[in-house]
């Protein structure tokens, strides 16, 4: 009886949601919703004409996919790797590492993308090759965006330890390498995540953003901008489709990884 | 001192009292047939282990609970309509304190949300703190207070709605042995001045023999009432009743009267 | 020497320190690129070259010196952010309490919290603004929906991070759910509102900037495209990064002095007591 009762919550539990989104896409596809926003369906197309640009342009939807998507992770992992260099630098020189983080948080307030067409500049030397030169710009920013929220949290990981460990560490006679080893790095693995959670959907929109300011038109944030420019509302739309669904799998990806690495702890739940 | 109880008024009056839990599409029985009267004024004890079912015991009586079987009548009216009443004061085992108002402040909450008159709010606070003895503290926040005191404060705030029974569960579990002494000794003598019907849950022998009338004694698997014992040591008690040798045998005859630990 | 130990740990000069360093980072890199490059201020310009911009009273349209065109824009750039961090603000807290409230809406919203965050808002601006019809209206809407989320997510945490004891004892008091939620839940959601709020006051501001350069009119973003494309002096832009970056920061600390302007107890480190 129980089991049953249990069962049917989770059921509902996915059913509301559902049936809001599926009133949702009634609403728009009946154009309901046009009529509630004041719009028409040239601004705001139909579902199913959406659909139909999708699947008519998939070889060259699939072209720009690649291509943001080959930017936003090595960009995410270059900026994690970077970011839990520096957690681990700051974590061993305590003093000064808390207060670099400091300053490093504050870039969280900066507008980075905004550095987007400098760094555009910058890159002008790499390559003769358009194409090359604007990759390693945009993979500059999705970097320095990932950068900072993984060096805040791995650092939360590597010094916010369970109370004695550390003491437990120095009576066993082990240097500050050995406490690295086998008792803060154990110990960040749930604030990676964390980090992760927050850092995976912006290197996704900041590969978006980076590529309006390139100078090598490709990608799928770059169609969004092409397309609106020559007022292609509906293939633009098809594109902003297409970026919500590299973000949602890229997190369903994570949350994958998350529950296989963290099945026998304790989540890390708070955010910063 | 227990005939002399039972002449009273039966306060609270647990008949057959069973509670089933279910876990993991089992059942797990949490009480079974536990029936205590307890008595107007009298302090009372329900001891035991964890997982004996004590503390559910006490939530069934503030109505935080509803048992499964059994009778439950408090002041001849059920839980609920005493809760309503507001018969109950109830002391967590941490104080449960309200960060952002002041020690005074959190004893006037309760009297806030009957809309007692602003006048008669302070004046029933400073009198429940002068009984606990926390005049001084009126204007602080509870985080500059030690965990003893904060304590106190839930008890004043307890004492605050002039409650006739007040809940007690594990209240003094987090404190150290030495401020837990001294609560003991205000505890008896708030009690003595206020005259409430007063249950108190603990996992601690000397403490329910210390402080009670009777002990209740619950053992687990299925949790159950083992023992009622009564405690006939003097009044009032200091902390030298514990040197004697009555208090000694009374924690031993406490202690041997457990079943299946 | 203990009190030079204690001065030189201190965290204000150990960030001063930090900010020096990057200051002297930055000289360099702007001293190499000065001798390598024909147009440094495209790549890296000197500090002083920047702040010699901002008092420079040479006049770039006509009519205003850079500084007082940056100011002029920031002026709309951020009322419409502030504008539409209020109204995000709001939704965020009532949704919040209704998600707290009812079991079927937050059932109903979560996924789709989730969900918001995947969306390429900055990307949707020229469709909001095609779907309002009026520029600054797009932009006040795309600062309130990315001030939204962060606020409901930390508000409603908040409201489940009170004791199950505090709970139990206004249901002893009898209490009302509106005595409920205004003795209880909603002050010790606060901290929580406020972590949210410290994320979103920046991302509101970067956003409506953000904004700006995909569009034209006024406001900080357009006079940073504008100057990007060279139609004035390179200095523009820099003089923007950093007027932003520094407007982002003071929003930030803005958002922790009045927390602690409404979280007293907080602040009151006095020693504890003992019985």
């Amino acid at each position: 009886m129980k089991t049953y009762g249990t069962k049917l919550k989770k059921l509902t539990s996915a059913i509301y949601p559902i049936a809001f989104g599926v009133l949702i896409f009634i609403m728009w596809q009946t154009q309901l919703l046009h009529k509630l926003l004041n719009t028409d369906v040239y601004i705001l197309p139909l579902p199913s004409r959406i659909a139909e640009i999708i699947s008519d342009n998939s070889s060259k939807i699939m072209e720009n996919v690649i291509s943001t998507v080959e930017v936003a992770i090595p960009g995410l992992i270059l900026g994690s790797v970077l970011g839990y260099l520096i957690a681990i630098i700051a974590a061993l020189f305590k003093t000064y590492g808390s207060g670099g983080l400091t300053v490093i948080s504050a870039f969280n307030a900066v507008p980075i993308v905004a550095l987007a067409p400098v760094i555009t500049n910058w890159t002008k030397d790499v390559s003769p090759e358009a194409s090359v030169r604007s990759f390693a710009a945009k993979v500059i920013v999705v970097t320095i965006m990932c950068t900072a929220s993984m060096s805040v949290n791995a650092y939360r990981g590597l010094t916010e330890l369970k109370p004695f460990s550390e003491d437990l560490m120095k009576s066993y006679a082990c240097g500050k390498g050995k406490t690295l080893l086998k008792l803060r790095l154990p110990n960040s693995v749930p604030y990676i995540f964390t980090a992760l959670r927050v850092s995976v959907p912006s290197s996704v929109i900041s590969t978006l953003v980076a590529e309006y300011f390139a100078e090598y038109i490709t990608g799928v944030g770059r169609q969004i901008r092409e397309n609106i420019l020559t007022a292609q509302y509906a293939t633009a739309w098809a594109y902003i489709v297409v970026a919500c669904l590299i973000g949602i799998i890229m997190y369903i990806l994570l949350i994958l990884a998350e529950s296989i690495f963290l099945k026998n702890r304790r989540q890390v739940l708070s955010i910063k | 001192m227990s005939e002399m109880l039972k002449n009273n008024d039966v306060e609270i009056m647990l008949k057959d009292i069973g509670m089933v839990y279910q876990a993991d599409g089992k059942d797990v029985t949490a009480l079974t047939n536990v029936s205590i009267d307890i008595h107007k004024g009298e302090f009372i004890s329900l001891l035991g282990p964890s997982g004996c079912g004590k503390t559910t015991l006490l939530r069934i009586i503030a109505d935080l609970l509803h048992p499964t079987s059994g009778e439950i009548l408090v002041g001849g009216s059920t839980p609920k309509e005493a809760r309503l009443k507001q018969r109950y004061g109830i002391v967590f085992q941490s104080a449960v304190l309200y960060d952002w108002r002041t020690v005074k402040k959190n004893v006037m909450l309760p009297l806030e949300i009957m809309h007692v008159k602003k006048e008669e709010r302070v004046k029933r606070a400073m009198k429940m703190l002068e009984l606990v003895g926390l005049t001084d503290f009126a204007d602080s926040y509870p985080r500059q207070l030690s965990g003893g005191m904060q304590q106190r404060v839930g008890i004043a705030r307890a004492l605050a709605i002039k409650p006739e029974i007040l809940l007690m569960d594990e209240p003094f579990s987090a404190l150290d042995e030495f401020t837990r002494e001294k609560l003991h000794e205000d505890l008896l003598r708030i009690w003595r001045k206020t005259n409430k019907t007063i249950v108190f849950v603990t996992h601690n022998i000397q403490e329910s023999v210390f402080l009670s009338d009777r002990i209740c004694v619950l053992s687990p698997h299925p949790g159950r009432l083992s023992a009622v014992i009564d405690v006939d040591l003097p009044r009032p008690r200091t902390a030298e009743l514990k040197n004697t040798r009555e208090f000694t045998e009374l924690v031993a005859k406490v202690r041997n009267s457990f079943e299946g630990v | 020497m203990y009190r030079l130990k204690r001065i030189v740990t201190s965290k204000l000069f150990v960030t001063l320190i930090w900010i020096l360093g990057l200051i002297i980072i930055w000289e360099v890199c702007a001293s190499v690129v000065e001798s390598t490059k024909r147009t440094p201020e495209n790549i890296l310009p000197h500090l002083s070259g920047i702040v010699d911009s901002i008092f420079s009273d040479r006049k770039v349209n006509g009519s205003q010196t850079a500084f007082q065109m940056v100011l002029d824009n920031a002026g709309a750039t951020l009322s419409r952010a502030g504008i539409g961090f209020l109204i995000g603000t709001l939704c965020g807290f009532v949704l919040a309490l209704l998600m707290n409230l009812s079991g079927i809406a937050e059932k109903i919203a979560f996924p789709y919290l989730m969900l918001i965050q995947m969306i390429p808002i900055l990307g949707m601006a020229p469709i909001i603004n095609a779907i309002t019809g009026d520029i600054a209206k797009s932009r006040i809407i795309i600062a309130a929906i990315l001030t939204f989320y962060p606020v409901a997510t930390n508000t409603l945490a908040g409201f489940k991070s009170v004791e199950r004891e505090k709970h139990e004892l206004m249901y002893s008091y009898a209490a009302n759910k509106l005595q409920i939620y205004i003795k209880t839940l909603i002050p010790s959601c606060i901290p929580y509102f406020f972590t949210g709020l410290k994320i979103s006051a920046p991302m509101a501001i970067t956003a409506s900037i953000l904004v700006d350069t995909l569009q034209g009119g006024i406001g900080l973003g357009c006079l940073l495209s504008q100057s990007l494309k060279g139609a004035m002096t390179r200095y523009v832009f820099w003089q923007i990064v950093f007027f932003s970056a520094f407007i982002g920061i003071m929003s930030f600390c803005l958002m922790g002095i009045i927390e602690k302007a409404l979280t007293p107890y907080k602040n009151n480190r006095k020693t504890r007591k003992r019985v």
